[in-house]
């Protein structure tokens, strides 16, 4: 590694951790509660697993919800059954990320033979499956009513128990608010965010994300330099898979509760609205897009109904109007470079091949 | 000599039509093969069949002695067999350096590798790799140049270089000539010369020039079966393959 990329690694640490520390408070100045700011950080890394498909692999998966709502359920039911005198965090976590590997191992070893709409339909049918098969299952999960009053999870750190939902001492800071609105949950899902933004950072830079990158851009070719692109594109599905059952089980603890619709189609549609209204193959693109589309619905339905509508527009505007994303087109405009322009395009195109 | 490539009996069909039938046909080690026949005749599908992307539907493929007409064409490419397309195949959004790296790369990696972490650019040996095979197609001006800005000509020498990267036993060239202009073409002839005495070469060309100038020996095909086989001078020779290819021409036009 030469001295100038390490440099950019540290401007990456630095630049993002201050925007993390600062950014419930900013947050607050706009009407945003600290605990939506904690929500867009956890759902921000779903949104970055379902990118790397998307932006890095060219695969629109329509069934994201599966490892989301999945990661919920599973979260929730390591706790109820397994530790319910010592919930312990870590392990619901890893658990239901494992878990959601496992699940998209299995799911992808099917899809990621197929392209295009049939993909995307293959997914969306398999998510179809996962919600029907939890809302029968009305013994673990209680179906339609989901599961709430679930323990709440410690996380054990050395000799201490910590309870994420201790709030941070209280100190005024006017317009931002109180330091008090912030819970650890806050300062946890940004660890946990940040840690995911490095990962993914290495690897779309890695050999890994090389290669995906070829595969994407012609895979005949790779496959005859000696690649073999199902094994790749099974193994970004599952690195997907992962993230967003992360992503669903860190919702679920947080929230307190699981619900069927964290299964539904309208989850799955969610993470196709953020990473292209954030900016697809942008790192931060399903971040930005994550959190001005939550922010925006929480404020905006507090006072209109048509809400969806509303949501609607933005992303057909953004397509149209700005398809490298929020991030695609203000990096486009700070490097000069008008190269992201064609992403889109390439991710669509590459999709629908074929 | 021995036997680097053959087939026995080697077939596709889709649906009833024959695009190839009971194909025998054997390239040495360090031979340079031409491939030639009118349009239509199954040269292509043939090739595919050779390089994988094409499943046969009868016969058997044998590489160094192995069946591998069941294996795909990664694989394949991994055990030594690479091609270069009639259209040039290239990664157009890359340099055309890292399109000779990715081909490096995947020789040295293997068909799959979780290196999610690590990056490529210090694997001394895939640039080694990759700037010989620049090296070797005259590409070193436009290392650095993005792909799909090439002109044609350095589009389709760089769609070697790729397959060259593989550091192949065998290379497949299909009409590696095809679209360029005389000078482009000469150019490009005497590097498959250079090629063809450190490697096997098996080349698929309409132009008959290039053919009979550089190739060691010649199988004619005709509607997807071997019409003859031999020297550049027998076939030339050949009665059949002047009926067949020109329709009965004189050898001189066969010639030039």
């Amino acid at each position: 590694m030469t001295g100038a990329t390490r440099g950019s690694d540290v401007r990456f640490a630095l630049l993002t951790s201050i925007v993390l520390a600062v950014f419930p408070f900013a947050f607050h100045a706009i009407d945003g509660y600290a605990g939506l700011a904690t929500q867009i950080l956890i759902v921000s890394i779903a949104s970055i697993g379902f990118n790397l498909l998307l932006g890095y692999t060219g695969l629109l998966s329509y069934g994201h919800a599966m490892f989301y709502g999945g990661g919920g359920y599973v979260a929730a039911i390591l706790l109820i059954r397994l530790m319910p005198d010592h919930p312990n965090l870590w392990l619901a976590v890893i658990g239901a990320t494992l878990a959601a590997t496992i699940l998209a191992l299995l799911v992808g070893a099917l899809a990621v033979r197929l392209y295009g709409i049939y993909f995307a339909l293959l997914t969306l049918a398999f998510a179809q499956m996962v919600f029907f098969i939890v809302e029968q299952a009305k013994d673990w999960t209680s179906g339609d009513d989901g599961l709430q009053s679930f323990p709440n999870a410690l996380l054990p750190l050395g000799p201490y128990n910590v309870d994420l939902g201790t709030a941070l001492p209280s100190v005024p800071l006017g317009p931002f608010g109180n330091l008090a609105d912030i819970k650890l949950w806050y300062i946890f899902a940004a660890l946990v965010l940040f840690c995911v933004l490095l990962l993914m950072r290495a690897l779309t830079r890695s050999q890994f994300g090389e290669v995906l990158t070829a595969i994407r851009e012609n895979e005949e070719r790779s496959s005859l330099v000696g690649f073999n692109a199902a094994a790749y594109r099974l193994a970004a599905f599952a690195i997907s898979g992962a993230l967003t059952g992360l992503s669903g089980s860190l919702r679920a603890l947080y929230d307190g509760t699981v619900a069927v619709e964290s299964l539904g189609i309208d989850r799955s549609g969610s993470f196709v609205i953020y990473t292209i209204v954030g900016g697809v193959q942008a790192l931060f693109g399903p971040v930005v897009g994550s959190a001005v589309i939550m922010y925006l619905e929480s404020v905006l339905s507090a006072h209109i109904s048509y809400w969806r509508l509303v949501e609607g527009v933005i992303f057909v505007a953004v397509i149209i109007f700005l398809p490298a994303g929020i991030v695609g087109t203000l990096s486009e405009r700070f490097s000069g470079r008008a190269k992201s322009r064609a992403l889109l395009v390439q991710t669509v195109r590459a999709d629908s091949g074929k | 000599m021995t036997t680097l490539l053959e087939t026995k009996g080697l077939g596709k069909s889709f649906g009833r039509f024959a695009a190839n039938a009971d194909i025998d046909f054997s390239v040495a080690q360090g031979e340079l093969r031409a491939v030639i026949g009118p349009n239509g005749a199954g040269k292509t599908t043939f090739f595919n069949m050779l390089s994988g992307t094409t499943a046969a539907t009868s016969g058997t493929i044998y590489f160094k002695g192995d069946d591998i007409t069941r294996l795909s064409g990664t694989r394949r490419v991994h055990l030594g067999i690479a091609k270069a397309f009639q259209t040039a195949n290239i990664y157009p959004e890359q340099t055309v350096r890292q399109n000779c790296r990715l081909a490096a790369l995947a020789h040295t990696q293997g068909t799959f590798a979780l290196e999610i972490l690590r990056r490529s650019d210090r694997l001394t040996d895939v640039d080694t790799l990759a700037e010989r095979a620049i090296e070797q197609l005259e590409l070193s001006s436009v290392a650095g140049v993005r792909s799909g800005d090439l002109a044609h000509g350095d589009k389709k020498r760089l769609d070697i270089a790729i397959a060259l990267a593989t550091e192949p036993e065998i290379l497949l060239l299909d009409e590696p000539v095809a679209g360029m202009s005389r000078d482009e073409a000469r150019k490009t002839e005497a590097l498959v010369r250079k090629l063809a005495s450190s490697m096997t070469v098996l080349i698929i060309e309409h132009d008959m020039d290039l053919i009979m100038g550089i190739s060691d020996s010649i199988t004619v095909l005709e509607a997807g079966r071997v019409l003859a086989s031999g020297t550049p001078a027998e076939i030339r020779a050949n009665q059949r393959v002047q009926d067949a290819y020109l329709g009965g021409h004189s050898e001189a036009e066969i010639d030039g």
